[in-house]
C-alpha cells in the first residue's frame, strides 16, 4: 500500500469523527510516513510502520468521546425542506415513542447486567457475615456449655470463609468482564454511528 | 503491568523525549526505541493527552518544503518529570526492601 492509498483508507475509516480531528490524524500520519522516507525507508515500510487501518481507526474511534461522534452525526448536512420536516413533525408520536422505547430495553438489560454484579457481591458479603457470624456463635455456644453445635458452627463458618475468598474472585472476574463489556459496547454503538455516516 | 501506571510511564517518556529541545513525531518515537517500542497511534494518543493537559505546546514549521508539527515541553511538562523522578525514587525504595525480604527468605 502507499501513502495515497493509506491516507485514502484512514479517511473513510475516520469519517465518522469531527472534521478537524480527521485531518489532525491524517497530517500526523502522513508527517510519520514522510519523515521515514527521508530517513532511508520505502514507502511501503513507512506505511506499514503506522500499523493497519483497522486498528488505528478503532483506538481513534474508543477516544473520541460518544458526545462528539453524536454532535456531527445529528447536524444535518442540507436543511431539510418543508416537507420533510412537516413529515418528521406529524411522525414523531410513532418514531419517537419507537426510539424511546428501544433505548428503555436496552438500558434495562444493561442495568439487569450490574444488578447481577451487585448480587453476586451481595453473595459475596453475606457469606463473609456468615463466616463471622459463625466464629461468633460458636464462641456463644461453646460458652454456654454445648460443645458439639460451637463445632458444627464453627465448621460451617469455616466453609463460609472457605467460600467468600472463591466468591471475592468470581465477582472481581464478573465486575471486570462487565467494564470491558461497557467499553466494548461503547465502541460498538460509536462505530455504528460512524458506519450510518458513511452510508 | 496495570493501566494507569504504564499510562502515567509512557506520558513521562515522552516529555522526556523532548526536554533537552524541541522534537517531531517520528524523532520522539526513534529516540524512545532502545528503551520502549511505541506504535504510531498510542504516540498520537500520548502526544494528544499531553497537549490537552498543558504539558506541551505544538508549534508549525516548515521542513525540506512541507510542515512538521513540532512539541516543545511546557514547565508543567517538566514538573511532571521531576515529580515522577520523586515518586520513583519512593517505589526504589520500597523495591528494594521487598527485594531485602525476598533474598532473607531463600
Amino acid at each position: 500500500m502507499n501513502k495515497r492509498e493509506f491516507l485514502v483508507q484512514l479517511r473513510k475509516g475516520l469519517s465518522g469523527l469531527p472534521q478537524d480531528d480527521i485531518e489532525e490524524r491524517l497530517s500526523f500520519y502522513s508527517e510519520m510516513i514522510d519523515d521515514q522516507m527521508e530517513e532511508g525507508f520505502s514507502e511501503e515500510q513507512a506505511v506499514a510502520a503506522a500499523g493497519p487501518v483497522d486498528e488505528i481507526v478503532k483506538q481513534a474511534v474508543a477516544e473520541t468521546p460518544f458526545v462528539k461522534i453524536a454532535k456531527k452525526r445529528i447536524k444535518p448536512k442540507k436543511r431539510l425542506g418543508v416537507g420533510k420536516t412537516l413529515l418528521l413533525v406529524l411522525g414523531s408520536p410513532i418514531w419517537l415513542s419507537l426510539g424511546l422505547a428501544a433505548f428503555a430495553v436496552v438500558l434495562s438489560l444493561y442495568a439487569v447486567l450490574w444488578a447481577v454484579i451487585i448480587c453476586l457481591w451481595a453473595v459475596f458479603v453475606s457469606l463473609g457475615a456468615c463466616a463471622v457470624g459463625g466464629v461468633l456463635m460458636s464462641i456463644v455456644q461453646a460458652i454456654c456449655g454445648n460443645g458439639d453445635t460451637a463445632l458444627v458452627m464453627l465448621a460451617a463458618s469455616i466453609v463460609c470463609f472457605g467460600l467468600t475468598v472463591f466468591a471475592f474472585y468470581g465477582c472481581k472476574a464478573a465486575t471486570k468482564g462487565c467494564f470491558m463489556l461497557t467499553r466494548e459496547i461503547a465502541i460498538c454503538v460509536k462505530r455504528c454511528f460512524i458506519k450510518k455516516e458513511e452510508a | 503491568m496495570d493501566v494507569q501506571l504504564k499510562r502515567g510511564l509512557l506520558d513521562v517518556c515522552v516529555l522526556a523525549a523532548i526536554k533537552n529541545g524541541d522534537s517531531y513525531g517520528y524523532k520522539i518515537i526513534k529516540d524512545m526505541k532502545p528503551y520502549l517500542e511505541m506504535s504510531e497511534s498510542t504516540l498520537y494518543t500520548i502526544l494528544k493527552r499531553l497537549e490537552l493537559s498543558g504539558m506541551l505546546t505544538v508549534r508549525i514549521a516548515e521542513h525540506g518544503g512541507r510542515l512538521r508539527k513540532y512539541y516543545h515541553i511546557t514547565n508543567a511538562g517538566l514538573g511532571r518529570i521531576e515529580d515522577f523522578k520523586n515518586e520513583w525514587r519512593e517505589v526504589m525504595s520500597i523495591y528494594q526492601f521487598v527485594v531485602k525480604e525476598d533474598d532473607g527468605n531463600e
